[in-house]
């Protein structure tokens, strides 16, 4: 392993790299195969999810490792109890707590980058302290607290919820993405006469642009797979205003797990996550990096 | 003093929460008016079905130290995350040099690493439960043939019916699922190395062995600790691994204070409060040995 | 400093106010012109998608709408798992449903939030008059049962015959000795349930074959009489010989039933509801099980433990009795109860819908055994001492019997 750090990192300049291409090849041969190996080990259980969605009812409990037929008709019969509604309210609960998290994280991070003010330090520890709390430690809290708040749809209560606990990571990433960008380049735009607002939104943001995506995906996911408060704040709602983690939860029954519908609703909910991730694989990266360097 | 002056002072002072106000109002809401909450209800007497009897006074607390089973379940809550930690600081470190090393194919393999990332804790942890079914799981279907498992339904097979096999287990998926945001966060890490520091290095005819230790792991250092810090309280407050796997049977031999607490709930409301008070205090203290510890003062300024 | 805190204070009030006033939409849904609206919150008794009890209430609620245009009755279903708590965090927030199924509080009944069974059904003497108690506080009657179920043991007749076994077993001694010739076949030969699942009912039809229960007929309770802890040694010693599945403490009825279902295991207690997991699990044909009464130490219970899910009406301000009563008068119907048991395998809980059924082939037996089912204990402490026993009680049969049931027996006396 401790040979490993001698290549230059992958994405920065590639003439060094170039330079070692020829010599390394037997050891990038080796690489790719451990490489393999992880990613392997890390997708097999979401394989073994899949089969399992695939296994007709007769064969559940069997010892093969596949099914000898496909069954395909759980993929087909979750949508007839409001798994498409479940879907959209996910998105909504999603979607809303991610703008949320944008309008609030954004001018904060940039303020507390850019001006030292007094109480600045404070509010930076209240944001680092809302890091340790999360809402399964709190849960007798803010379910007694959204009770006495009686929001008009529990689709409300779950976007605070989630932009609140999502805010803190948001915040610290993009308070160091700010931090990175000298200050001096919106300065130049200002004296040529542009607004603050102007120079934020031209020059700051498309150069913070890998952060702020960072920590939008990552609120969106959070909140996509947040089960504890949805569970408990979201009861009343009919089954199709119910995000999808709760309709999955019920496959849960009083007599027995529905694993085929259970794993099949679980495919199709992840599905949409990895596909967002896939698009924005090498900006997690580079959204991280500026926030470890801080 | 004139109006206008006291005006202006007000106005500068009120500037900044332009900005942070609405986060600081989202963090009262949402995080900090529930532990208030918390505290209230660890002081008042709660019926079962959620009706407030009247104060409890420091009931809930003694009852809650009286519990047979606190110091143990404290303790195993303290070896879940150290292993689960360490274990996984140390896989995502090696996984992370090795994701950092260019080969064909390297961006598809970086992906299958966000699979349990992506995937809900509550799935990943289903999963699991299923694959090891002391009758027809994978897991156990393949160690049948690898003659590790001798019977099925036997009792070796029933790796989460008993305790310090179930809580191995566990600890497995957890480290699973945390590894890929631990690797992604030292990636970052690696990245932000810039490969001059090593041609210097080189030319300073360091070994290999000797550029890791006095190069990359110290740059590394900033990226590591905060992994480690956000790995901590994740792991300290994880539910859905535990509750989906085994409830914290057999009784409460594999819960933690987080599982514990949602065993208490069920009866005692004023009781299961006054744990997650208890567990806020843990939780406050472990960061702030973890900061003292790392001098993490002197990283962020 | 001081200020910051003084201004989050402030803003966070501001939020709050700010929340608080989109909130008054929602509540009441009263009579409005004379036509009133009912929210009836039941719970969900489907295994899956396609048989989701929404369904079977909204047929009710449609046809009743149709003949009662003035009446909507609005129904939600919520999963059996989180009834107790939906009910409870609706009667907290005061956003009480008019009408609910499925488990029954008389801490409700003690509130005053309900109203008497007498007050919202036309004809209360066709309910069953054994389950009259569970479902009455102080004597009087506020919970009217809705569907009840009744005990078997379920066995496997294909891995019997496999295993040379005539006869179904009858005692203990039978069980055990069934068991052991069908572990030695590699399948499961008792599935015993003590997880935190449903770890009161089969304990309580342990407890039964010995001649023992939670409470003696005085009301008194005895968890850990010499009878019990008989019955547990009984099981530790069942398990450690490997005659059940391993570790029963950490099992729970959802994964036995489903195994059973598929022909992993030869005995297992069982109520009507395993019937249709046996059937979509595709494996075991109608020949291939049958269920009998339950073995007891020296011979088959003459009665098992009767189960009952309850309608409990709500007094919402009062103003709606009269069209509670003629809608349960309407679902309490013979044709919806038959429904209900043909969709899940349960039981009805009318006499004249019991009469419907008694000849029929599955049900005749299940109901036979209806009249005198031992209940559970009716006290309010038995919440919190069912959640003990939920999730301690499997320790007893690893460790020490007494000792277990002991501590449980002090959490009873000790009282709520």
């Amino acid at each position: 392993m401790t040979t490993t750090v001698l290549s230059a990192p992958a994405s920065s300049a590639a003439a060094p790299v170039r330079r070692n291409k020829r010599r390394a090849k037997p050891r990038t041969m080796v690489f790719a195969i451990l490489g393999y190996a992880v990613a392997l080990i890390f997708i097999l259980p979401y394989v073994e999810m899949v089969i399992t969605a695939l296994r007709p009812p007769d064969e559940l409990l069997s010892r093969g490792y596949l099914p000898k037929h496909y069954d395909w008709s759980n993929f087909t019969t979750l949508w007839k109890t409001g798994f498409g509604g479940s879907i959209w309210t996910s998105v909504k609960i999603a979607g809303g707590a991610t703008l949320l998290v944008l309008v609030v994280a954004l001018p904060a991070a940039y303020y507390t980058a850019r001006r030292r003010f007094r109480g600045r330090a404070l509010f930076l520890l209240l944001v680092l302290a809302t890091q340790m709390f999360q809402p399964a430690a709190m849960l007798v809290g803010i379910q007694r607290e959204f009770n006495d708040l009686n929001l008009p749809s529990p689709t409300y209560s779950l976007i605070l919820v989630n932009a609140g606990f999502n805010l803190a990571f948001a915040v610290w990433i993009l308070n160091a993405y700010f931090s990175s960008i000298p200050a001096e380049l919106e300065e130049a735009a200002m004296i040529d006469g542009t607004s603050r607002i102007g120079a934020l939104r031209r020059i700051t943001l498309p150069l913070a642009l890998p952060g702020v995506v960072t920590a939008l995906i990552f609120t969106f996911i959070g909140a996509w797979n947040e089960l504890i408060v949805a569970l408990t704040l979201s009861l009343s709602a009919t089954p199709n205003h119910r995000p999808i983690t709760v309709t999955l939860n019920n496959y849960i029954g009083q007599y027995s797990i529905d694993w085929g519908h259970l794993f099949a609703g679980s495919v199709i909910a992840t599905i949409p996550v990895i596909v967002l991730f896939g698009f924005i694989e090498g900006k997690v990266v580079g959204g991280l990096t500026a926030g470890s360097i801080k | 003093m004139s109006s206008p002056v006291v005006l202006r002072r007000v106005g500068r002072a009120a500037q900044p929460l332009l900005w942070i106000g609405p986060a600081i109002a989202l963090i009262a809401v949402v995080v900090l008016w529930p532990v208030v909450v918390m505290f209230r209800t660890s002081f008042q007497h709660i019926s079962p079905d959620g009706y407030v009897l009247g104060s409890a006074g420091g009931k809930n607390y003694s009852n809650l130290f009286d519990e047979p089973d606190l110091s143990a379940v404290l303790i195993r809550t303290a070896v879940w995350v150290v292993v689960v930690v360490t274990v996984t600081m140390a896989i995502s470190l090696a996984i992370a040099q090795l994701f950092n090393q260019r080969f064909p194919g390297r961006r598809v393999a970086r992906w299958a690493l966000i699979a349990p990332w992506a995937a809900s804790v509550m799935m990943t942890a289903l999963i699991f439960r299923r694959a090891l079914d002391a009758g027809s799981g994978v897991i156990n279907v393949l160690l049948h043939d690898m003659g590790i498992v001798k019977h099925f339904n036997s009792n070796q097979a029933d790796w989460l019916g008993r305790q310090w096999s179930a809580l191995v287990w566990m600890m497995v998926v957890a480290i699973f699922v945390s590894v890929p945001f631990s690797t992604y966060a030292l990636l970052a890490g690696l990245q932000t190395i810039p490969s001059d520091v090593y041609e210097a290095a080189r030319i300073d005819g360091a070994s290999k062995w000797q550029i890791y230790r006095a190069i990359t792991l110290p740059l590394l250092r900033p990226a590591f600790l905060v992994a480690t810090l956000i790995n901590v309280i994740n792991v300290f407050n994880s539910f859905p691994i535990i509750w989906e796997m085994t409830r914290g049977a057999p009784a409460h031999e594999t819960a933690t204070t987080t599982v514990f607490m949602f065993q208490l709930k069920q009866s005692y409301i004023g009781e299961s409060a006054s744990l997650s008070v208890l567990n806020f205090g843990l939780v406050i203290i472990v960061v702030l040995l973890f900061l003292r510890a790392t001098r993490w003062r002197e990283q962020v300024s | 400093m001081r200020r910051g805190l003084l201004v989050t204070t402030a803003l966070s009030a501001a939020a709050v106010l700010a929340l608080g006033a989109c909130s008054s939409s929602k509540g009441g849904g009263g009579s409005s012109g004379g036509s009133v609206s009912l929210k009836l919150v039941a719970a969900d008794y489907g295994t899956g998608p396609a048989n989701s009890s929404q369904k079977y209430w909204d047929g009710i609620a449609d046809a009743f709408h149709k003949q009662n245009p003035k009446i909507t009755v609005k129904v939600q279903t919520i999963n059996w798992n989180d009834f107790d708590n939906q009910v409870q965090t609706m009667v907290q927030n005061h956003q009480l449903p008019d009408i609910t199924e499925g488990d029954y509080f008389s801490n409700y009944a003690q509130e005053g939030l309900l109203y008497k069974t007498s007050e919202v059904l036309s004809n209360p003497g066709n309910l069953l008059p054994v389950f009259a108690k569970l479902g009455s506080f102080e004597g009087t009657q506020y919970g009217l049962p809705f569907t009840t179920s009744s005990r078997t043991l379920f066995y496997n007749k294909k891995l019997f015959a496999d295993a040379g076994i005539s006869a179904a077993p009858q005692t203990w001694a039978d069980v055990q000795a069934d068991a052991a010739k069908i572990k030695a076949k590699g399948k499961i030969g008792f599935g015993l349930p003590l997880g935190s699942e449903e770890a009161q009912a089969e304990s309580l039809l342990w407890m039964l074959g010995n001649g023992g229960n939670y409470t003696d007929s005085s009301g008194k309770w005895t968890i850990d009489s010499a009878q019990n802890v008989e019955t547990f040694q009984f099981l530790k010693q069942l398990v450690s010989s490997g005659d059940t599945e391993p570790n029963p403490g950490a099992k729970n009825r959802t994964d036995l039933w489903k195994q059973f279902a598929q022909g992993e295991i030869g005995m297992i207690n069982g109520s009507p509801a395993l019937i249709p997991i046996i059937e979509s699990g595709k494996v075991l044909t109608d020949s291939d099980w049958a269920s009998v009464p339950i073995a007891g130490k020296s011979g088959p219970l003459t009665s098992t433990l009767g189960v009952c899910d309850f309608v409990a009406a709500f007094k919402n301000g009062g103003s709606k009795q009269a069209a509670i009563k003629k809608f349960l008068d309407f679902a309490y119907q013979d044709k919806y109860q038959l429904q209900f048991d043909k969709e899940y395998d349960l039981l009805p809980a009318t006499t004249s819908a019991s009469n419907a059924l008694s000849s029929d082939p599955i049900f005749g037996s299940f109901l036979k055994a209806l009249p005198n089912a031992v209940q559970y204990p009716s006290s309010t402490v038995w919440a919190n001492v069912k959640t003990q026993i939920q999730q301690t009680v499997g320790t007893a049969v690893t460790g020490d019997p007494k000792s277990v049931l002991g501590a449980i027996q002090k959490t009873a006396e000790k009282g709520a």
